[in-house]
């Protein structure tokens, strides 16, 4: 009794209400989330709370939702999942968002702490199975513990190369009372990400841009994560360098400026590639060297390579280099801008720019090209939308045709390559921006990875159209297999799945119809679901 | 050129906390490599463990582990000593 009059005029409130206001003051704003057993003490205070919560179908869809959230906005996407079943389903998103460097917190019930380890009913240990899917996880002991977890959390996902995090809740740790307050201030004991421009680094840099002759920049996804776009195009600029893009580096650079090369490595396009192999200089702006980008290069090329990027482990992880930089990439184009001096590389971009004429245009002969699709869907929008793509041959495609002028509006799962991703990122995007056209370009596989999301985009409203490339078969797999597909790959009736989720559906077979339906799709309120069948023996 | 393995011997300091461990461990493992030698226990300051970990690789994947290592939000300094 006089334990609870303490806790009442402390300040105390249960485990569940603290990570609520936890979450809220830590800025979330949209809760993805699925319900279960070991949460319910959670989802009972969410209609009271400031946070809009978002129902999946599937935790995987969840997450994803929350990944195309901080994809679209740069903000950490936050979700809340079930124990067991519901974390485990998790994974997949938490690998894919933590994979692209997106920051994204999930919280996950957990059964009481007295059951772990005896196999209770819907028990999984995430903190072991998250491990290697996430740059950090808690495993919260005491309702005391909540609000500094969930702050360091929240720092952990955005500070440094951001990440996934995952908090992982025991019920009773929810069920008691926590007096801690949400910490003004975090300071993490072992982990210090800033990373201050090396001193002497820029003058190097500098140096070696001025002395170049054939240079090329080489942008990735970190660029858009450290908000550097507006200093790359000034450093490309004034020094007249052409810039090539990795996939997750698609909208640091504006694609219609005439010093863009496009997407760079296996499915890129000839002018990047062919500017990153003759280069006397390739400067590696928030890039990995991924095996999808160095494929397309010998792995010896005598350039010099200057790589920046704020996590240190990926220099000279894939590629030898002449200069690492470890440090923010905002914080270097900065620095080096007074010292790069204007200059102008006429020839090297001639020889550019007749490759870049020369595009390959790979095409078969049957049906309408994916290529094509996309460009209807860039018309339909004039250039502007969120892009949203899933993974496979019609990522490449909408990585390339498209116009993308902005960061954070091309959404691609690039390093896990996750199938099914598509829909849901899309979802998130669109409840991240309203009044932005969303436009989220799947495979017929994918689509049916992860379909059941599309009730969501339903019972939102949101004016997404989601657009299923339809060749009646895995293209990219296809491809690979150069012959054969082994395997029978059959599709739903998309036009009946749309009716059966409440979307409008439209089914486009010929070439004919395409820009006016696309053109219809987009002013749509609501959402609608485009099946275009496409040429089967594209190739991406 | 293959680049020659050696024991790598290397010294982290880090927190003293649940799943710490496992989490180091799984770094190494995780990259296909064995560790050979473990060692782990209390530094004077309670909070603070020091690991030993002997670990047979080339050094360009040993640089690779510690660079990661040294990501982890509960390590606080890798130290690396070759061995034979």
């Amino acid at each position: 009794m006089r334990r609870a009059a303490r806790e009442q005029s402390s300040g105390g409130r249960t485990g569940a209400k603290a990570l609520v206001e936890s979450l809220e003051r830590a800025g979330a704003q949209i809760l993805f989330g699925y319900p279960g057993g070991n949460v319910i003490d959670i989802f009972n205070l969410l209609p009271a709370s400031k946070m809009k919560f978002v129902l999946g179908r599937h935790e995987q869809g969840c997450v994803h939702m929350a990944d195309g959230y901080a994809r679209a906005t740069g903000r950490p996407g936050v979700a809340l999942v079930t124990s067991g079943p519901g974390a485990t389903n998790a994974i997949t998103g938490l690998g894919t968002a933590n994979m692209d460097g997106i920051p994204l917190v999930l919280v996950s019930g957990q059964v009481p702490l007295s059951e772990i380890g005896t196999d209770a009913f819907q028990e999984a240990d995430m903190s072991g199975i998250c491990r290697a899917v996430t740059k950090h996880s808690f495993l919260v002991k005491s309702a005391d513990e909540i609000p500094e977890t969930v702050a360091e959390a929240f720092y952990i996902a955005t500070h440094g190369k951001p990440g996934a995090v995952v908090i992982d809740l025991p019920r009773n740790v929810q069920r008691e009372i926590c007096l801690a307050q949400y910490p003004e201030r975090i300071s993490l004991r072992a982990y210090h990400p800033e990373c201050p421009v090396p001193p002497g680094s820029a003058a190097a840099l500098a140096g070696l841009v001025n002395r170049a002759r054939r240079p090329v920049i080489y942008a990735g996804g970190g660029v858009i994560a450290s908000g550097a776009s507006a200093d790359l195009k000034a450093l490309a600029e004034k020094a007249q360098i052409p810039v090539a893009t990795s996939l997750m580096g698609v909208g640091a650079f504006d694609t219609r400026d005439p010093l863009s090369l496009g997407m760079a490595g296996v499915y890129g396009t000839k002018a990047a590639n062919a500017a990153i192999a003759s280069a006397d200089l390739v400067l590696a702006l928030g890039v990995r060297f991924n095996d999808r980008m160095t494929a397309a290069f010998p792995p010896e090329r005598g350039v010099k390579t200057v790589h920046v990027d704020c996590d240190a482990s990926s220099i000279e992880k894939n590629v030898p280099v002449s200069l690492g930089i470890v440090a923010d990439i905002k914080d270097v184009l900065t620095t080096i801008s007074s010292r790069v001096k204007p200059a102008r590389h006429d020839e090297w971009l001639r020889r550019l720019a007749a490759l870049a004429r020369r595009s390959p245009a790979r095409r078969g002969t049957k049906g309408i090209a994916p290529a094509d699709v996309v460009r209807s869907v860039a018309a339909a929008v004039g250039g502007d939308a969120i892009v949203v793509t899933d993974v496979g041959q019609h990522q490449m495609f909408a990585a390339r045709e498209f116009p993308h002028s902005c960061p954070r509006r091309f959404i691609s799962s690039g390093g896990m390559g996750t199938m099914g991703f598509g829909i849901p990122a899309a979802i998130g995007a669109a409840l991240a921006m309203p009044g932005e056209k969303v436009v989220a370009l799947v495979g017929d596989g994918g689509a049916q990875m992860t379909a059941e999301e599309l009730k969501v985009a339903a019972d939102e409203r949101l004016g997404i159209v989601f657009v299923v490339f339809n060749n009646s078969s895995l293209g990219m797999i296809r491809q690979m297999q150069e012959r054969y597909f082994v395997g029978n790959f059959t599709n739903p009736d998309f036009m009946a799945l749309a009716r059966a989720y409440g979307l409008r559906g439209v089914r486009v077979e010929k070439a004919a119809d395409l820009d006016r339906a696309m053109a219809r799709a987009v002013r749509a309120k609501g959402p609608v679901l485009v099946e275009v069948k496409v040429d089967r023996d594209a190739r991406a | 050129m293959q680049e020659r393995e050696r024991i790598y011997v290397l010294s982290c300091f880090v927190e003293n906390k649940p799943g710490v461990l496992a989490r180091i461990v799984g770094l190494i493992s995780g990259r296909g490599y064995n560790i050979q030698t473990l060692n782990v226990g209390p530094t004077e300051d309670g909070t603070v463990s020091r690991m030993k970990i002997g670990v047979l690789g080339t050094e360009k994947v040993v640089n690779q582990i510690i660079l990661q290592l040294r990501n982890c939000v509960n390590v606080m300094e890798v130290v690396c000593r070759r061995g034979r």
